[in-house]
């Protein structure tokens, strides 16, 4: 069975609440009718609720797979309100939020936020930065993280790691130019993304042209900083480095080239890029050339699981991302 | 609300979102050179403008300024 098969299975154990903000958007409903007819989720159409029922008896869809919520109706509108406001650390007042409430994405996050659905989805008539920025004001950052970031899962044809033919990548689409500071919260949120999506005990390498002082440079400098301060954050993760590639992904390169006790040398599941040029560059190599399956890019460092989908994306690709974000949000709970 | 008044809530809204005090921040204070912040504080900031000032300001607007000074300019306008 493929990862991506285990993780369908995994979201039908466990169905999540997935909130829709885009819900009249053609492929965006066919994608959540599709993943809550099939059991993986329960879909949440948020938005005007006759104009909403209108489409999807219109489009021969069968109702009782969804729920609708009225962004207007001011009862649940102000009992969010309520429970948002009463949430620790939440940075906007009643006023403020009951403005930002009239855009069903906004509305879509504070219900989330309140634990009323799991996951946000969209991206289709939202741009990215829509998503991020709304993520950032209304879900807030994980506690100790610096930044949003991404990773992706690649399924490597003949790559025989600790995982297989899988391996987790970071972060190749989002944090440009991270500092240390930014890079060790992206090591630290991959470890925690892949332990939720994929129940691996994550063993994280933050990788670079040197291993383990071979070669010096104010690079370098970065990535060892990075490391320092992902150990110290959170001991409790396996994250080393700074290797090379080859050191941390190849037990014979790591039994040559790393010269101390290591859990990751060798054996990593999770590569961390140290900027945005090699991120990018190393996931169209690995497409390219080693012919791999990516999956993603799976949004982290927000409190909750919030996914921004591909615009173009096929609507067989937008059902994945659905799931994959439902199993996130089941597998942090 | 004058454009002092303004500035002396603005002062403190960043120094509060920058983590600096108050003492050390005016009107020529560069967002990038001086504060150095990340994205996550200028989110923090907008807010706490949009939730005190009643301005609801987007972030990339407040990203693009400059000094403190560019921001209250930002806010009367919005006003």
């Amino acid at each position: 069975m493929s990862v991506i098969d285990q993780i369908f299975e995994k979201a039908k154990q466990n169905p999540q609440k997935v909130a829709f903000p885009e819900a009249l958007n053609e492929k965006m409903m066919e994608a959540a009718y599709q993943a809550g007819e099939n059991g993986y989720i329960y879909p949440v159409l948020i938005g005007n609720p006759e104009e909403i029922g209108k489409t999807i008896q219109e489009r021969g869809y069968n109702a009782d797979v969804f729920t609708i919520v009225d962004i207007k109706e001011e009862t649940y509108k102000h009992s969010l309100i309520e429970r948002y406001i009463a949430l620790p650390e939440t940075r906007l007042k009643e006023k403020a939020l009951n403005r930002r409430m009239a855009d069903a994405l906004q509305y879509a996050m504070v219900m989330q936020a309140v634990g009323d659905v799991d996951v946000t989805f969209a991206g289709i008539d939202y741009t990215t930065g829509d998503v991020l920025l709304a993520g950032q004001m209304i879900i807030g950052l994980k506690p100790g993280i610096a930044t949003i970031s991404s990773i992706g899962l690649c399924d490597i044809p003949g790559f025989n790691g600790s995982e297989g033919s899988l391996l987790a990548v970071g972060d190749s689409a989002v944090c440009t130019n991270p500092n240390a500071e930014q890079l060790a919260s992206i090591a630290i949120s991959a470890c925690d993304t892949v332990k939720s999506l994929l129940d691996w005990q994550p063993r994280c390498a933050m990788v670079s042209y040197s291993t383990l002082g071979s070669g010096q440079g104010e690079l370098i400098d970065k990535v060892t900083e990075a490391v320092k301060i992902a150990n110290e954050l959170r001991p409790d993760l396996d994250i080393d480095g700074e290797f090379q590639l080859d050191a941390a992904i190849s037990p014979a390169v790591a039994a040559k080239k790393v010269k101390r006790e290591s859990a990751v040398a060798g054996k990593a599941n999770v590569i961390i890029w140290p900027d945005l040029n090699v991120g990018n560059v190393a996931v169209k190599l690995i497409q390219q050339f080693g012919k791999a399956d990516a999956y993603g890019p799976m949004l982290q460092g927000f409190n909750k699981v919030i996914c921004d989908c591909s615009r173009g994306a096929p609507v067989s690709e937008l059902v994945g991302n659905i799931v994959i974000s439902a199993v996130r949000a089941a597998g942090s709970k | 609300m004058e454009r002092n008044e303004i500035l002396s809530q603005v002062l403190e809204m960043v120094a509060m979102s920058y983590k600096k005090d108050v003492s050390e921040l005016s009107e020529s204070t560069s967002f990038k050179t001086d504060l150095s912040g990340a994205s996550v504080q200028m989110v923090a900031l907008v807010s706490e403008i949009e939730n005190e000032l009643d301005v609801a300001l987007m972030l990339s607007d407040a990203s693009a300024c400059n000094t403190i000074g560019d921001l209250v300019t930002l806010i009367e306008e919005e006003m």
